[in-house]
């Protein structure tokens, strides 16, 4: 017994580091937040409000950025607008002639960004707006540009956004010309990636990238940018398309949540018939 | 609750109770402060980690079992209020105050902390720090580990190094 305790006092650091590290390492294999269940409130409550108080001290480098970003903006809604309304003259007798259904719009949550944490890579920001305002875990969230996240943790009058410049970001997209599918992520500083497109598929430089049908999670042609660059990836079969997000994150300060519902009865059968599949194939 | 931060371990707060109780209140006051002011010195979406400094601090002034405690704990509370994934900080800052305690020598933690030597350690420990958290940070990501660490670990690192200039600089003018 002595002899043990000796070796515990003898070696008392490395015993020390070694619990801590395994402490550590248990604590990730739980995972994110939001398996801590209430608590995360409390900390998303907290930090949103204190972030809040401070929301009002400006930040130069930001509000520069964002001067330029709206200066572009305005130049490109002007040119849109003109076109917009030859479009929606266009639409209207279109629709009338071939009966088509007009587009459902979901109900979109105005909110301010109180806080943003882009630092270090671990983007994600904080909304005034929370439980109280309908907001619920899991709905998307969009600005004036395009797709900028999705809803991570709620509290009472605060929400936590996962910015699509995230690496648990995974999106499932299309080409809007081509209507080629994939699978979007993120690569680091304001690069997404398009994975899972053949190379013999059609992706041109400049093509817009939109939401797909076939996510559950993000409701169906939201803009999220544009290919800055595709081209062959070498030893696979697939293209390397990189993506340009719509939303400039650095200047983000107004988004809209969108109140659309998971469809449950969807999201039921995808799970069951994954987990058929899955132990079907397990060993 | 008076804190003298001179390091003259007789005056240093005798009672290790307070002592501890005070690093727990800087640690939160500095991991709020992450989260909410330091956007205004973000330079490339690096910004310098607060948390880290004050783990080597607390090593180097404590020793490296307590700069090993402090280093998880100062993680695990930034992990919880960057909504980052848990343990993930608290491995890297465990390691890195491991490192820095290893600087540790009783009776020149002024002349440690007061000196370039100070620096110096942050940056170690701050680079190992890094290695470690971009490393599990990128595992559910396929993205080149060298490429991205050379991006944000050095410059954070780098960043965190020159930041711990005004702890050093503190000390040193009480030191003289």
């Amino acid at each position: 017994m002595r002899g043990f305790i000796e070796f515990v006092v003898r070696f008392k650091n490395y015993i020390t580091l070694i619990t801590l590290v395994v402490m550590s390492l248990s604590l990730m294999s739980i995972g994110n937040l939001s398996k801590l269940g209430g608590f995360r409130a409390v900390i998303v409550g907290s930090i949103g409000w204190i972030q809040s108080v401070f929301a009002w001290i400006p930040n130069p480098v930001a509000l520069k950025a964002e001067n330029t970003a709206l200066r572009e903006l305005n130049l490109q809604l002007a040119v849109e607008a003109a076109r917009s309304r030859q479009a929606t003259l266009e639409n209207t007798t279109l629709r009338s002639m071939l009966r088509l259904p007009a587009l459902t719009d979901h109900r979109l949550i105005a909110a301010d960004v109180i806080g943003k944490t882009t630092t270090q890579q671990r983007n994600y920001a904080t909304i005034n707006k929370g439980q109280a305002d309908g907001i619920r875990e899991g709905m998307s969230v969009i600005s004036d540009a395009g797709l900028v996240g999705i809803v991570i943790g709620a509290s009472e009058h605060y929400a936590i956004l996962q910015l699509l410049i995230n690496r648990d970001t995974r999106v499932s997209a299309k080409v809007q010309r081509t209507r080629v599918d994939g699978i979007l992520q993120w690569e680091g500083e304001n690069t997404l990636v398009l994975k899972n497109v053949p190379r013999t598929l059609d992706v041109q430089d400049g093509d817009r990238i939109l939401t797909s049908n076939y996510s559950p999670r993000y409701p169906a042609n939201i803009v999220i940018g544009t290919v800055r660059q595709s081209s062959d990836e070498p030893n696979t079969l697939f293209r390397r398309i990189v993506v340009a997000p719509a939303v400039n994150f650095s200047t983000l300060e107004q988004v809209f949540v969108v109140d659309a519902k998971v469809d449950q009865e969807r999201s039921v059968l995808e799970r069951a018939v994954d987990e058929r599949l899955t132990n079907r194939t397990a060993p | 609750m008076a804190m003298n931060f001179d390091l003259r371990s007789s005056e240093y707060v005798t009672n290790p109770v307070i002592r501890y109780i005070g690093y727990g209140v800087i640690a939160m006051m500095l991991s709020v402060i992450h989260v909410v002011f330091l956007r205004f010195l973000e330079v490339s979406s690096v910004t310098p980690d607060l948390l880290l400094i004050f783990t080597v601090w607390i090593a180097l002034v404590e020793g490296q079992f307590t700069g090993m405690i402090a280093g998880f704990l100062c993680g695990l509370l930034f992990d919880f209020v960057s909504t980052d994934v848990i343990g993930t900080n608290a491995l890297a800052k465990t390691m890195a105050g491991f490192i820095a305690g290893y600087f540790h020598r009783p009776g020149f933690i002024k002349e440690t902390i007061g000196s370039a030597r100070f620096m110096m350690i942050v940056a170690v420990s701050g680079f190992v720090h890094n290695l470690i958290y971009n490393f599990f940070f990128l595992r559910p990501m396929q993205v080149s580990f060298l490429m991205f660490f050379a991006q944000y670990g050095v410059a954070s690192t780098l960043y965190s190094t020159v930041a711990a200039i005004f702890p050093m600089l503190y000390v040193a003018r009480k030191k003289d």
